[in-house]
């Protein structure tokens, strides 16, 4: 079999297992599950975003809860149709972001970080003054996906839905990353004077993997709306942002194999640390990272590597 | 005839008080090899950082191809094709070496990042475009033992090739090479002057400066000469060498004697 039919294959044998576990776990299981395909889809564009392009943002929470108020405030709040609402909050992260990229981008390292978490202090603190509106530092519950196209779109559909969100961010970012497009990002994160002279529009490209990355993690946002049908200021604090971090720099920076194991391994360690450690998990976490950082600079996805260094995943 | 490739005129840097570059006139034709030499301090990099758009002229005018670029960005000149080299390698060093050569291709493929996604036909037909060439160049530069190697233990020498094809992989108009002979061994030194001469033959003008008189004059078609920022002398390497005024510079000024 040729290297493309194995490949569909993977794909093809990923999205069944995945699926199917839609159908088969309780609901306490399906209740982790969902949220850890949600880190899944978050941690694949966060990956793109400081692992491939070299951007350090702490913004993405704040796409994502911009997706995520977006497509409730619009659709239940205003009363415009879902379709609507769900494009308008796609649409609204992307602009959003792009207005946050202009003067952000041309920024690099430690005041990128800085600016992203201005950025992301603004929508908190918009969100919880927002009254009726955003629900303030309560949020917002009570409302339903509607019935899409007459279908009742609930229970494993929902996480299946879900899956649907990871198998595209990842399908979306492959794609990318194996183009024109993705070896620029890399080469402005390996060396943005050497890219440059090599006629990549530096702030061009910083601003694209910045739009479409955010614009990502809005759609994840959107998902995660409808999974408890609760949203809050706290799901999307800084603190997430930093796991977020953490996971692809212990999954493996740059690789999407990376981003997905560190997401799917942090978010479900503390399940398995709490009744062992309790609430000082975290203090794990901090070793294993420093661990990481000290010894396998290339994460979990370094030990099972397959193919060459320096090749995309 | 038809107007040189790239046509340099009256090109100044002031820094402050200090001229770098005076009204500098420089001419380079399609396929001509041109050097551009001088003692240290004649102001060779601030030239070359001027046609490769790093820094800005006080005044002059930069026409390649017929265009004006003094004011454009580097990426920008790239894409005209004319593109360079670095004196100290700059390799990607995260990248394997066939995406670090195709990363000179960029400016050569068309569309956004939609066509991207949707993985457009024509963008298919540009990648392996790309890739034929970035092997050919593999081949002509004798990386190819090399291929599968982490580019960061590359020998120095091994980089500068690397430097070489990621500037020729787009099919450039002229390029630009700062200092090429510059830490490489005397072996490396014969296979680089071949592999100019081979660039310049593709028809591609070939601007490099370099302090080295052994490797430059030999190989180049026609040499500048440039002290305290001006132009001392312009012609064939055989006049350039006994020109009175070069030599005086030459060997006035202890660093060039080293050298010459």
């Amino acid at each position: 079999m040729n290297g493309r039919g194995v490949h569909a294959l993977g794909w093809l044998a990923g999205m069944g297992v995945a699926i199917g576990l839609a159908f088969v776990l309780g609901s306490y299981h399906t209740d982790v599950y969902r949220k850890m395909l949600i880190w899944v889809a978050m941690a694949l564009g966060f990956n793109f975003l400081f692992g491939v392009a070299g951007q350090i943002a702490f913004s993405h929470f704040a796409f994502a809860s911009v997706g995520a108020y977006g497509v409730v405030i619009l659709s239940h709040q205003l009363g415009l149709p879902f379709g609507l609402a769900f494009v308008l909050a796609i649409v609204i992260c992307g602009l959003t972001a792009f207005i946050v990229a202009i003067p952000a981008t041309r920024l690099e390292g430690f005041y990128l970080a800085l600016a992203t978490l201005a950025f992301s202090q603004l929508v908190r603190v918009t969100i919880d003054e927002g009254g009726a509106l955003t629900g303030g530092t309560g949020g917002l519950a009570n409302y339903r996906l509607p019935p899409f196209f007459g279908v009742d779109v609930r229970g494993p559909w929902y996480t299946v839905c879900l899956v649907l969100l990871v198998a595209f961010t990842l399908w979306i970012l492959t794609r990318v990353d194996a183009s024109w497009f993705g070896r620029a990002c890399r080469a402005v994160r390996d060396n943005p004077r050497a890219a440059e002279a090599m006629g990549v529009d530096i702030a061009r490209a910083r601003i694209l993997v910045f739009v479409m990355t955010s614009t990502l993690a809005g759609l994840a946002g959107i998902g995660y709306a409808y999974v408890d049908n609760v949203i809050n200021p706290a799901v999307f604090s800084l603190e997430n942002s930093f796991l977020l971090l953490f996971m692809i720099i212990i999954g493996g920076s740059g690789r999407h194999v990376g981003a997905m194991l560190g997401a799917v391994v942090l978010y479900l360690a503390p399940f398995a640390l709490e009744p062992v450690a309790g609430n000082h998990y975290m203090l794990v976490f901090g070793v294993l990272i420093v661990l990481a950082i000290l010894f396998r600079p290339d994460g979990l996805a370094g030990l099972l590597r397959i193919t060459r260094p320096g090749k995309a995943a | 005839m038809s107007a040189p490739l790239l046509q340099v005129r009256g090109l100044t840097r002031r820094f402050g008080g200090l001229v770098a570059v005076s009204d500098l006139d420089v001419d380079l034709g399609r396929g001509e090899i041109l050097a551009l030499i001088g003692p240290n301090g004649a102001g060779k990099t601030t030239t070359f950082n001027l046609i490769a758009g790093v820094d800005r002229p006080t005044s002059g005018t930069i026409v390649f191809d017929g265009r004006d670029i003094s004011r454009q960005p580097a990426h920008a000149r790239a894409a005209l094709g004319l593109t360079r080299t670095f004196q100290h390698n700059m390799p990607f060093a995260g990248m394997s070496l066939t995406d670090n050569i195709l990363v000179g291709r960029h400016a050569r493929f068309t569309g956004g990042l939609v066509d991207v996604i949707l993985g457009a036909r024509r963008l298919r037909e540009q990648e392996s475009a790309a890739r034929r060439k970035a092997d050919e160049l593999i081949e002509f530069t004798g990386l190819g033992a090399r291929v599968d190697a982490d580019v960061s233990t590359l020998s120095f020498g091994e980089g500068r090739l690397l430097e070489v094809a990621r500037a020729l992989v787009s099919d450039p108009r002229a390029i630009l090479l700062d200092e090429p002979a510059a830490g490489l061994t005397g072996a490396e030194v014969a296979r680089l002057a071949r592999i100019i001469a081979d660039i310049a033959a593709r028809g591609i003008a070939v601007l490099l400066i370099d302090h080295d008189m052994r490797f430059v004059l030999p190989l180049a078609h026609r040499a500048i000469v440039l002290k305290f920022g001006e132009k001392i002398a312009d012609g064939p390497p055989r006049d350039i060498v006994n020109d009175p005024a070069v030599i005086a510079a030459y060997l006035g000024n202890s660093a060039g004697a080293a050298h010459a």
